[in-house]
């Protein structure tokens, strides 16, 4: 190596000596020792060639280079963009049955998950419709469906596990549709549909009207409304005994509600059951035991005599929704409530934007928290409920929307209306749930009393909400921040102070690399001596750090004065700078008393023990891995930059404007407030700047130092989740293209935009600088 | 003392320049207790420290290395002014007790002695075990009892540690290597069927694959059995040991990699043993989850890494640089750009780590997948975190450092250099050649080493497109093409993460991490003061003709 540079200088010289040179023309190049150019007619084009190829080939790659930065923000872009376009709805097949419904007919449809094949239950029967040909498939009606008229039709929540029908004489039989796909020989696919049904159950003379259905593993529920104006509740018992055998059935007695009752639900816990009557109030009846429902609350749905049309659920049936005749449509949630019976009240936590006629139709998502709305003017609205959005409008045909279903992956959209047409749409809608709302608002989630600023992305169940607010994650990122300016900007702000005005050259020559060499230092090194080294200590020491921040002030001060009075000629024999290494075992000695003095400090200030006061005193919590840790830790890493910046910009304050203020009788205190400070300040803002930035993506040390807990609290004593660390840890599960995948690309490119600008204006503040001082 | 020396030390302000010269000395002294700290933990943990034999109040006795001692907390009273002390013992035999460590109160100890037949036997699973060696036995028969036991038992670890080292070349090269070239030809067996049906010449090539793979088969049996006689041969020896509680263990050889009597050994010794342990460390594999054994898959991923990232990005950074200063035409437009490639070294480096997966891992990896390994997928090969995907993701988070640094000696090369080439009518590119590149070098390697420091330890981007806790491969190996561009790989600082925030027994890892850490560490301010010695060397030179 060395060798080789030595060389390298040896040629340096040789350059400019005309007198060593061999015979050339004028148009040789500079010679090489080693190896001159070869001498040839080729060179005569050669050359040129060679030249312009190069000049080519190094534009190009460099500009290549230089773009494939503005290619990085323009590919964050581009996968984060999706999450911001409308959904598309595409009509794909359109088919009718022979047979238009009748005024005022009920009808329930459903597809399976390829969109091959509709089913429709309708007053006279249940029909298979191939959705693409229209070819009705002929499927035997069981004979407990035949001859009679459905008046009513509910599913579970999940259609698979099977349907409800209520008939005009009273009578609610289960039954259950199953479409199975086999393999044909070709190799192509087909559908076969079946039809079962269980044992009806008698429940009333008249017809029955409304019905909800729900089956799960806690055995399943039914809730009719009779044309009569009754409501009766089926308990059925666990799933496997449903069909034929009414062991499990019992008949539970419900309260009285007012008003001709027209749409009710069941949750599947079968817990709560809620009725709309026409009157506009839905009113909540919960099932605390197996046999007793009690009364829990009437509430207006929207507006006075606006009747309620239908009530439906979310999946995962925590959210009810709300649609009247007016064409208002709601989500309503339970929250906690002291004052109502039963200490649960029903809150209206979205309202969407209103349809234009009586809302007709409703069918949730399987996938989501997304659901479709028809109504009488035969248009069908995709909204989502996290979102409070409407994604779609379909106008429709004009005839009033009998039935809608959403596909089983949320991929299609089946409409059925009083024409007797069926006609399937092609949903592509990939990101419903995500807004500039939901991620930087409060968004009332289910299971929350009010709009709360949430990160949860993932959990084990299929109906989970998914919280995306960023806004926990932001908060976390200048929490830990803003700890660690709060050390690190003092600390090197006065280092830089004292290496560049008052430390000898010499001196500065060692101690400024030595502190730069910090910077080096790997954050995964830093995070982990936070995480498993300071933060234990720090919980049962923490009294010694405030007992620090007292002492170590005491000690400089004590020091300065004591170093006054030491003779002049004591005082002299060391160099300018010599002070901070009189300091660092003095210092090093102040933090070992303070130290040793722990319990001492927290007899006297913390009453004995320190977490014990502060819940006492202030109400918080001591967690280990907390913002104090952060703070200091990736304080440390952030000193070297703020440091290294600011110290050049002092250094670089023209030595005549500090010899003019010092030969004026200034003293060099007075001299550095007043005029070097003054001068460097907008370098030093720059370091600052630059500081920030690589505080706010710092990633490693977050990850190790925090609970990583997306909180938004600023105390000092707990943890945090920032974007960084966030990213880090959810990522790697995120499936490609999924929301949490682009959300988390989002705050990626939060982060590249915010540090880039932040850098930015400190590069520029400092070339104004440099160039101003290049002036004086 | 009068007021008025009070007042002008006041005015003078020396009590401000005193607080600032604090703010370097707490820097100073910050650095120097985190590198202190991080070494003493470190190196301190190779050292065969004594084994003590303490008997408790309760007529317990346990047996163990002393760890750390601290005072309980909370616990200072009229008897104790200074509070109680305890200390806590690594009493090893997880296996047997169900804990590695113990707390011990300084008040329940009736007495501690350091006999010379206490032993250490370290394990290939479940940690040390501490205990006295009572027999040896050969198939279940003695071989050899009481004090006669230790001096036989040593040249048999040796041999059983030999047959380890075959049965593991076997397990890992030969079957692995069978395992290989099964997998490649049921690939390509994959791939004749890629357009679902067979033609002729396809048939009779399935058929010779189902051949070799028939002999492939075989020869995995025979390997196989040899395996099995090795394995009977090592589970031959065990050695009976007799543990703090009285209790005797039957410990095979086999699970032996060392056996240690530390108080019986003379400084000179431990110092030997203490070298042997650190060449272990920098040399072994890890074992038991990472917490015991070795790291040098680590040193090796990481190296791998930065060299590959390198390789990438010394062309292309000293490119860039060489247009900007040397080919762009100056102007607004080109300082705009300057600016804009030095904040790129600001952006976070987890956002580069999300660039990398998106576009290297998905895009580009999922595209590779899709044209040259259809028979492998739905599974993955370059469409998921691989070393070729993390290098190139930390020589973008790089480039800045290069191109910087590049045209910080480009710039340094005096215009008369380039002027006398020029008119000895030399071209633009012979006089950057000859000329401007070799004077700038020393700044070209000196931000190519400040890029593979800042790449070496780099962490967050890697854990996005490519490192793993545990890979079973090397990136390089026998195997054709030997570089493996494909293969997930380990580092030095994601293994800091892993083993410190992950591990089952972070107590019994916590040694190991800082271990690590001051590897890294060393790795990387070597690479530092490499830079700072080009650096200044390169100052010393044009200090004169740069005016």
């Amino acid at each position: 190596m060395a060798d080789v540079v030595k060389d390298q200088e040896a040629r340096l010289l040789l350059l400019p000596q005309p007198s060593r040179r061999p015979e050339t023309t004028a148009r040789q190049p500079a010679p090489r020792r080693r190896a001159p150019l070869p001498v040839s007619i080729h060179t005569i084009w050669l050359r040129p060639f060679l030249d312009r190829l190069a000049k080519r080939i190094i534009s190009l790659g460099g500009i290549a280079v230089i773009a494939s930065i503005l290619a990085m923000l323009a590919f964050l872009v581009m996968e984060v963009a999706p999450l911001f376009l409308p959904a598309t709805a595409r009509p794909i097949a359109q088919t009718s049955l022979a047979k238009p419904p009748a005024a005022d007919e009920p009808a329930l449809i459903g597809l399976d998950e390829h969109r091959n094949l509709a089913y429709v239950i309708k007053q006279d029967g249940i029909v298979f419709l191939e959705l693409e040909s229209g070819r009705v498939m002929p499927v035997e009606l069981p004979p407990a469906l035949q001859g009679k008229r459905i008046t009513a039709m509910a599913q579970s929540g999940n259609p698979l596990s099977g349907h409800m029908v209520g008939t005009a004489d009273g009578l609610v039989i289960p039954i259950k549709i199953a479409i199975t796909t086999v393999r044909l020989e070709s190799g192509a696919r087909a559908k076969q549909p079946s039809i079962a049904a269980a044992t009806p159950i008698k429940l009333a003379d008249v017809p029955i009207t409304a019905l909800a259905y729900r089956a799960g593993d806690h055995g399943s529920g039914i809730a009719a409304v009779t044309e009569s104006g009754e409501l009766a509740l089926i308990r059925l018992g666990s799933e496997s005994d449903e069909h034929g055998s009414e062991a499990g059935l019992s008949r539970v007695p419900l309260p009285q509600v007012q008003g001709r009752l027209s749409a009710v639900a069941l949750d599947a816990p079968l817990l709560n059951l809620y009725v709309g009557t026409d009157q506009g109030q839905v009113h909540h009846v919960r099932l605390t035991t197996p046999d007793r429902a009690e009364w829990a609350g009437a509430y207006p749905a929207e507006g006075t005599d606006d009747a309620v049309t239908q009530l439906g659920f979310l999946i995962g049936d925590r959210s009810l929704v709300v649609m009247t005749r007016n064409g208002s449509v709601s989500t309503w949630v339970q929250v906690r409530d002291p004052s109502q019976p039963g200490g649960w009240a029903l809150r209206q936590n979205h309202r969407f934007g209103p349809q234009r006629a009586s809302v007709t139709t409703f069918s949730s998502s399987q996938r989501d928290k997304g659901f479709v709305t028809g109504d009488a003017l035969g248009a069908a609205y995709l909204r989502h409920a996290t979102s409070e959005r409407t994604l779609l409008q379909l106008p429709g045909t004009g005839a009033p929307l009998v039935s809608v279903a959403l596909a089983p992956k949320a991929d299609g959209l089946l409409t059925y209306d009083a024409g007797g047409r069926l006609t399937l749409y092609d949903l592509h809608n990939p990101h419903p749930e995500v807004t500039w709302g939901t991620l930087f608002r409060p968004v009332w989630y289910e299971g929350y009393d009010g709009p709360a600023q949430v990160w949860q992305s993932s959990s084990g169940s299929d109906d989970f909400e998914p919280k995306l607010g960023l806004a926990p994650l932001a908060f976390g990122t200048l929490k830990g921040t803003c700890y660690a300016l709060l050390l690190a900007i003092p600390l090197a702000i006065l280092a830089a102070l004292f290496t560049s005005q008052f430390m000898h050259p010499s001196l500065r020559a060692a101690i400024k690399p030595a502190i730069e060499m910090m910077a080096a230092l790997p954050t995964v090194v830093l995070g982990f001596l936070a995480g498993l080294w300071l933060a234990p200590l720090l919980e049962r020491l923490f009294p010694a750090l405030v007992g620090m921040a007292v002492v170590l002030p005491t000690l400089v001060l004590l020091a300065a004065f004591l170093w006054r009075l030491c003779p002049r000629s004591f005082r002299h024999r060391f160099h300018h700078g010599a002070e901070a290494f009189w300091l660092i075992p003095l210092l090093a000695g102040g933090i070992l008393l303070c130290l040793l003095g722990n319990d001492a400090i927290e007899q006297i200030l913390f009453q004995g023990n320190f977490k014990v006061w502060l819940a006492q005193a202030f109400g918080l919590r001591y967690d280990q891995r907390n913002a104090v840790v952060v703070g200091i830790v990736m304080g440390m890493a952030i000193i070297p930059i703020i440091y290294s910046i600011s110290e050049e910009a002092l250094s670089n304050v023209p030595r005549n404007l500090v010899a003019g203020s010092l030969a004026l009788g200034a003293t060099r205190w007075q001299t550095v407030v007043h005029m070097v400070l003054l001068a460097a300040s907008p370098g030093i803002f720059s370091a600052v700047m630059i500081g920030f930035g690589r505080a706010i993506g710092e990633t490693m040390i977050v990850l190790m130092a925090t609970g990583n807990t997306p909180i938004m609290e600023w105390n000092w004593f707990n943890g945090f989740r920032t974007l960084s660390a966030n990213i880090a840890v959810e990522i790697p599960e995120a499936p490609h293209g999924g929301t949490l995948y682009r959300v988390l690309f989002l705050a990626a490119l939060l982060l590249f935009v915010v540090t880039f600008a932040v850098n930015t204006v400190a590069e520029v503040v400092r070339q104004r600088l440099k160039s101003r001082h290049g002036h004086a | 003392m009068t007021r008025a020396p009070l007042k002008a030390f006041w005015k003078s302000g020396e009590l401000f320049v005193w607080l600032t010269a604090s703010g370097v000395a707490l820097s100073l002294l910050m650095i120097g207790a985190l590198l202190g700290l991080i070494m003493v933990k470190g190196l301190g943990q190779f050292w065969p420290a004594d084994i003590l034999e303490i008997r408790l109040a309760d007529g317990r006795t346990l047996i163990g290395q002393p760890i750390n001692s601290e005072t309980i907390p909370h616990s200072t009273s009229q008897a104790h002014p200074d509070g109680k002390r305890r200390t806590r013992f690594r009493v090893g035999n997880q296996d047997a007790f169900g804990y590695d460590f113990k707390w011990v109160d300084a008040d329940a100890v009736v007495a501690q002695a350091k006999p010379f037949d206490l032993t250490v036997f370290n394990r290939r699973e479940w940690g040390p075990l501490y205990g006295r060696v009572r027999a040896l036995y050969r198939e279940a028969a003695p071989v050899a009892e009481g004090p006669a036991a230790w001096p036989a038992l040593l040249p048999l670890i040796e041999q059983a540690n030999r047959l380890h080292e075959r049965i593991h070349r076997i397990e890992h090269d030969e079957i692995g290597e069978i395992n290989r070239r099964l997998e490649s030809l049921r690939l390509q067996r994959q791939a004749l069927r890629l357009d679902n049906r067979l033609t002729d010449d396809e048939t009779t090539t399935d058929l010779g694959l189902q051949q070799t793979m028939a002999g492939l088969e075989e020869e995995y049996q025979r390997q196989a059995a040899t395996l099995d006689s090795l394995r009977r041969q090592a589970g031959a020896y065990e050695v009976a040991v007799s543990l703090s509680t009285g209790q005797e263990v039957r410990l095979p050889l086999s699970k032996v990699i060392t056996a240690l009597r530390p108080n019986e050994m003379d400084w000179s010794l431990k110092t030997l043993t203490y070298l042997g342990n650190l060449w272990e460390f920098l040399s072994g594999e890890p074992r038991e989850a990472n917490t015991e054994g070795g790291i040098f898959p680590t040193i090796f991923g990481t190296v791998m890494m930065v060299l590959i990232m390198t390789v990438a990005v010394m062309p292309f950074g000293v490119m860039a640089a060489l247009y900007l200063r040397e080919y762009a035409r100056q102007g607004p437009l080109v300082q705009l750009v300057r600016i804009a490639v030095n904040n790129l070294a600001g952006v976070p480096s987890i956002v580069f780590g999300v660039f990398g997966l998106g576009f290297f891992v998905y895009t580009v990896g999922g595209t590779v997948d899709a044209l040259f390994f259809p028979e492998a997928l739905p599974n993955p090969t370059y469409g998921t975190g691989g070393i070729l995907w993390a290098s190139l993701t930390l020589a973008l988070l790089t480039v800045p450092v290069v191109i910087v640094a590049t045209e910080e000696g480009l710039s340094s090369v005096p215009r008369d250099f380039r002027e006398g080439s020029i008119a000895l009518g030399a071209t633009k590119l012979e006089t950057i050649r000859h000329v401007v590149l070799p004077c700038a070098l020393p700044g070209i390697l000196t931000g190519l080493i400040l890029a593979m420091a800042r790449a070496a330890g780099e962490v967050a981007p890697l854990m996005l497109t490519g490192v793993v806790k545990l890979a079973p491969d090397l990136p390089v190996d026998g195997q054709f093409p030997f570089l493996h561009l494909d293969r997930k790989f380990m580092h030095l600082g994601f293994h800091i993460y892993d083993v410190g925030f992950q591990s089952p027994n972070v107590e019994a890892a916590k040694p190991m991490v800082y271990m690590t850490t001051l590897t890294l560490i060393a790795v990387v301010v070597l690479l530092n003061l490499v830079a700072v010695m080009i650096r200044n060397h390169l100052r010393k030179r044009y200090a004169a003709s740069a005016v």
